[in-house]
């Protein structure tokens, strides 16, 4: 199970809503860094999701999903 | 009955002692953590009663001209199959419910060992048998020592301490959100909390391989989730559900396939030495075994 995890796009948190287009996940957009981090952390304890920092302005959340 | 005469009990009596014997100096729960509880305990006690029976009786209903029982015993012993799978799926159930799991290939490493434990009970049991059988009671005890010696010897399975060098290391953080644990990274820590409590309260250790066989076993995924189970077990791991970024984690030197690994742990109890020891005490797997000969890596001499 832990072995080898699989990651899926979960969720995407940015400031920068030009950078981000499509996809299957949901994009939150943030007023600011402070918001996006708080936005990213709640996600993350509610789902599980592991957050990522693109350092473009983004954070993008995944989940392991069990192969 | 009545034709086989006068049983002769020590044979029996030594052989039984013997592999009861040798079944329990190996249910220490130290290294494993398994079997963690007495209804457990008392599962492989029983088993280990059946197999000493088994071995040490085999021989006295052989000379007993009792055929009929020696079959018996031999489609008795066969049951012991079953053994792994019993172990197999309460391990697996377990897997869902701890927060750091042992990963299938300490899994089955268990499980075979279990059910090879019980053949070597009955082994022991019926050398001892026949050598008491053979030489008296005086050489039947002093040759089931030596058995019993030989076969912890010869059970007693490689650690990971033997293979592996583990030294302590610094956590920091590279290019602002990459965990590393000394020079291996580790993975991306997007939270800035989360990095806080990994430099402050973080602890890391570097796998360094003293030679191929070590290379290999640290490659092979399962045994490195193997070690990240006893460093967790050890020093405790602040994980909960909704933090899996707090999640302890053992990972190769990537790009560069040094054959170093690291490990990073958000430890409950911050202690280095008690951590590295779990780590050098952890089994190597049966299931490495092979990987010798199929790693690439191997093949490149700068290790």
């Amino acid at each position: 199970m832990a072995d080898a995890p699989t990651p899926v796009m979960f969720a995407i948190v940015t400031t920068k809503k030009d950078s981000v287009t499509g996809g299957m996940a949901p994009i939150f957009i943030a007023e600011d860094d402070q918001e996006r981090e708080r936005i990213a952390m709640w996600i993350s304890r509610i789902t599980n999701a592991i957050v990522h920092d693109l350092h473009n302005g983004t954070l993008i959340l995944t989940v392991n999903q069990s192969s | 009955m009545s034709s086989s005469g006068p049983i002769n009990w020590t044979p029996m009596i030594v052989g039984f002692t013997a592999g009861f014997l040798s079944r329990l100096i190996s249910l220490r729960s130290g290294r494993t953590h398994y079997p963690g509880y007495p209804s457990g305990y008392i599962s492989q006690i029983a088993l280990a009663v059946i197999a000493a029976m088994i071995g040490s009786s085999i021989l006295t209903s052989l000379l007993g001209k009792e055929f009929t029982a020696a079959t018996f015993l031999t489609l008795a012993a066969t049951q012991f199959r079953d053994v792994r799978n019993t172990e197999r799926k309460t391990l697996e159930q377990e897997e869902h419910l701890i927060l750091v799991s042992r990963g299938a290939g300490y899994i089955e490493g268990i499980a075979i060992t279990y059910e090879a434990r019980n053949y070597l009970a009955m082994l022991v049991a019926l050398l001892g048998s026949a050598l008491t059988l053979a030489g008296g009671l005086t050489v039947g005890i002093i040759g089931s020592v030596i058995v019993l010696i030989i076969s912890e010897i010869f059970m007693s399975g490689k650690r990971v301490g033997d293979l592996i060098d583990v030294q302590p290391a610094k956590i920091s953080f590279d290019k602002g959100s990459l965990l590393y644990a000394g020079d291996v990274m580790m993975m991306e820590v997007g939270l800035p909390h989360s990095r806080e409590r990994y430099e402050k309260e973080g602890l890391a250790v570097v796998l360094t391989p003293k030679d191929e066989r070590g290379q290999a076993i640290l490659w092979n995924v399962s045994q490195r989730q193997a070690i990240t189970y006893e460093a967790a077990a050890a020093v405790g791991a602040q994980k909960d559900i909704g933090y899996p970024e707090q999640s302890p984690l053992c990972r190769m030197e990537m790009p560069a396939g040094t054959g170093k690994a690291g490990l990073s742990i958000l430890p409950v109890d911050r202690d280095m030495a008690k951590l590295i020891k779990a780590i050098k005490n952890t089994p190597v797997l049966e299931s490495d075994k092979w990987s010798k000969m199929s790693s690439p890596v191997l093949k490149r001499k700068e290790m």
